[in-house]
């Protein structure tokens, strides 16, 4: 495990009040290979992670959680990460779970691990479990792979499920295009539960996945499909 | 003859309008106009105008497409060619906002590469 390099990718938005905590929290345990992709922010998300002495991107203009991942990803691989794991930059995923999404793709040789929180839902908002609910019975109908958490940003990937999945989705639709993925290239996966801390401040962010946005993303999901 | 309606020279002067601003910019070679676009400005607003002032060719267009009532005829036609507008509107879109995330996305990994 010492010889792999594993990489954490963290796409933020708008992230100036915690993306820090969120840094040192990771290398906290144990991780020190981070990379932040600033999504175009307004505020100091981008100074702010600078300063935590990590790989810092940016993207001139906001263009998406879904491409602002991506791009994590494609620098990953440039830099050659041997796993990628993906989390949110607003302090919600708890990086003491990192081990147990890495350990299945180390020791048990699977291409995908996702962290799922319809597993251990304590804390959850009812409301975030129909949500959740719904967008995996779209992603099961359109694209044909059922999993119980399909909106989690809390994933890990071997080097060769990043090499072989490829996805244009930019904004939340992403998430639910590497299910399809995943279905496509037949990668071995596995759900891990996680837990989930529901804050006043990632409660209350505009950007995140609500109602309006939910059906925008299953707008694009069906809009991709027939484009 | 029928005397000519109001609404008949207006719909004509629009059509008349729309079709030589695309004709304009199709023989001025102005970028982003091609034949196609061209043909159907001709077939959208010619066929304003022709039905303006031969009312009786939406029975043809009705027995054509198999319908019985005329309006509802030149209703699906008009439905149909939305649809299809919106369609590349909306594809063209899409296609624009994947090339700006790829644009966006290569600088950022060319600075990448830079700092390495």
């Amino acid at each position: 495990m010492e010889n792999l390099k594993i990489y954490i990718i963290i796409p933020a938005f708008n992230e100036e009040k915690v993306i820090s905590n969120v840094i040192t929290e990771i290398k906290k345990a144990g991780y020190q290979n981070i990379i932040v992709v600033d999504d175009g922010s307004e505020d100091s998300t981008f100074n702010s992670a600078k300063n935590s002495g990590i790989i810092v991107l940016r993207h001139k203009i906001n263009r998406g959680k879904g491409a602002a991942t991506k791009t994590g990803m494609e620098a990953a691989k440039l830099l050659k990460a041997d796993i990628i794991v993906t989390m949110d930059g607003d302090g919600q995923h708890n990086p003491e779970d990192l081990k147990n999404l890495i350990n299945p793709i180390i020791n048990e040789n699977f291409d995908v691990v996702l962290g799922t929180r319809l597993k251990n839902p304590a804390g959850m908002p009812f409301y975030k479990i129909i949500a959740n609910w719904i967008g995996n019975f779209f992603t099961w109908y359109l694209y044909g792979l059922w999993v119980t958490d399909s909106q989690s940003g809390f994933r890990a990937y071997s080097r060769y499920a990043a090499e072989k999945i490829n996805t244009r989705a930019a904004r939340y639709e992403y998430d639910s295009e590497v299910i399809r993925e995943i279905y496509k290239y037949k990668l071995k996966f596995k759900e891990i539960p996680i837990a989930v801390r529901y804050t006043e401040y990632s409660m209350g962010k505009m950007q995140k996945q609500g109602f309006l946005n939910g059906i925008k993303t299953l707008i694009k999901m069906v809009w991709n499909l027939i484009s | 003859m029928n005397s000519i309606h109001f609404y008949q020279i207006v719909i004509t002067l629009i059509a008349f309008f729309m079709i030589y601003q695309g004709a304009n910019n199709f023989f001025r070679g102005k970028k982003g106009q091609t034949f196609l676009k061209l043909l159907i400005r001709i077939i959208v607003w010619g066929g304003m105008a022709s039905i303006a002032f031969y009312p009786k060719l939406t029975n043809n267009i009705a027995a054509l497409i198999g319908m019985e009532g005329n309006i509802n005829a030149v209703i699906l036609t008009g439905f149909i060619l939305v649809f299809l507008m919106i369609f590349k509107i909306l594809s063209a879109i899409e296609r624009l906002e994947q090339q700006m995330t790829e644009v966006t996305r290569k600088e950022t990994l060319n600075n990448l590469k830079r700092e390495d």
